[in-house]
């Protein structure tokens, strides 16, 4: 009698562990097509920075956003064209007024998503901006789906993320509207890594 | 003869009133502003200062549309709170208003902008979409004073607030400090 119930437990554990695996497979490769980045783990910074910028503009306000610019309008017209077809940005800033104040845990975290599969880190991308920036983009199939900028400083970490067809010369352009950070990016390469 | 007077009191008590900004309506304006009470032990202002803005505003207001200064709200749809010249422990305790600010205002509102500055200036949007309008609401807290404004904006409006969302919740702030149109 007790063998039976352990037998029937024992097939109903490897059934759970089947469906388990295949869930957290699916939600592997959903997450590899997502180009959102998971940024909630840097929450906690918010106490011990000096300065913050959290900003969250998603698919629906940024639609609303580009319909709205003029075709007429030269200056509009070139906001529009940018902006056009993205699906939201993203962005973490702290800045502290010690060092140490963020973790090699907390920027591995951030890394560890880029190098899920369609992210791809763009080299021989030179900023202005002081410290170590680090750019990739998503693409899927032959379209680019996101972007994501790293910036590391010993007193400032900085997150942008960008959903939707973008690339680096409209991150140029897009600097310092829409909450996105003046980086100084130049784009002179866009070879894979 | 002495029942009528007692069911009226009754009734007035029973029946909420709905006032601007101090009103007994509990909505989410009011709940920000009650939090604000609360956390930071202060008292909101029932009479706004709205005569102050004058030139400020319209030259803010101004530099966002890039032209001729034009009203930013929705008339009538602005309420404003203010706290003056009180302690509000930005620095130590931003981190924690900035998760109960949040919190409050997750079922309802989408949070766009969230900001704590060097001298602990704090600046919170959300967004909430209307009728083919779209609700703001702005938390603004420095070291001594506050303004939580609520209003409604047209979607080209909000567009082009949104392209310099930095100056967003100074502009929106402005506007409602002005006397509303006719």
């Amino acid at each position: 009698m007790n063998g039976a119930i352990m037998k029937s437990l024992f097939q109903t554990s490897l059934k759970l562990a089947a469906v388990s695996l295949l869930l957290i497979g699916a939600g592997l490769t959903a997450r590899a097509q997502d180009a959102r980045l998971q940024l909630a783990h840097l929450d906690y910074l918010v106490s011990k920075a000096s300065e913050t910028v959290d900003v969250n503009i998603d698919e629906k306000v940024m639609q609303m956003t580009a319909k709205f610019f003029s075709s007429s309008d030269p200056d509009e017209k070139k906001i529009k064209e940018v902006i056009s077809g993205l699906k939201g940005i993203y962005v973490r800033s702290f800045e502290f007024e010690h060092e140490g104040q963020y973790t090699a845990v907390d920027v591995e975290s951030i890394r560890s998503q880029l190098r899920a599969p369609g992210w791809m880190r763009l080299v021989s991308v030179n900023s202005k901006k002081e410290g170590e920036v680090e750019v990739y983009l998503m693409t899927t199939g032959d379209q680019i789906s996101g972007l994501a900028v790293l910036a590391i400083e010993a007193k400032e970490i900085t997150v942008v993320n960008i959903i939707g067809p973008i690339d680096l010369d409209k991150l140029s352009r897009l600097e310092g509207q829409f909450g996105v950070p003046d980086l100084g990016i130049e784009p002179t390469k866009t070879r894979k890594n | 003869m002495r029942k009528f007077p007692v069911l009226l009191l009754v009734a007035l008590v029973l029946v909420p009133v709905p006032t601007r900004a101090t009103g007994l309506v509990s909505d989410d304006f009011n709940v920000i502003v009650k939090l604000i009470e609360q956390f930071y032990h202060v008292k909101h202002e029932s009479v706004p200062l709205l005569a102050r803005a004058g030139m400020k505003a319209a030259t803010t207001a101004a530099k966002i549309r890039g032209g001729e200064y034009k009203r930013l709200a929705e008339a009538g749809s602005v309420r404003v709170v203010f706290f003056e010249d009180q302690e509000f422990n930005a620095r130590g305790g931003s981190a924690g208003f900035k998760t109960s600010v949040t919190k409050a205002l997750s079922e309802t509102w989408s949070p766009i902008i969230q900001t704590i500055d060097k001298d602990g200036e704090q600046t919170y949007i959300f967004l909430k979409e209307g009728n083919a309008k779209y609700s703001v609401l702005v938390v603004t807290i420095d070291q001594h004073d506050a303004a939580v404004v609520q209003m409604t904006l047209k979607p080209n409006t909000l567009a082009l607030l949104l392209q310099d969302p930095n100056e967003m919740g100074k502009a929106i702030t402005d506007d409602a400090m002005k006397d509303q149109p006719e």
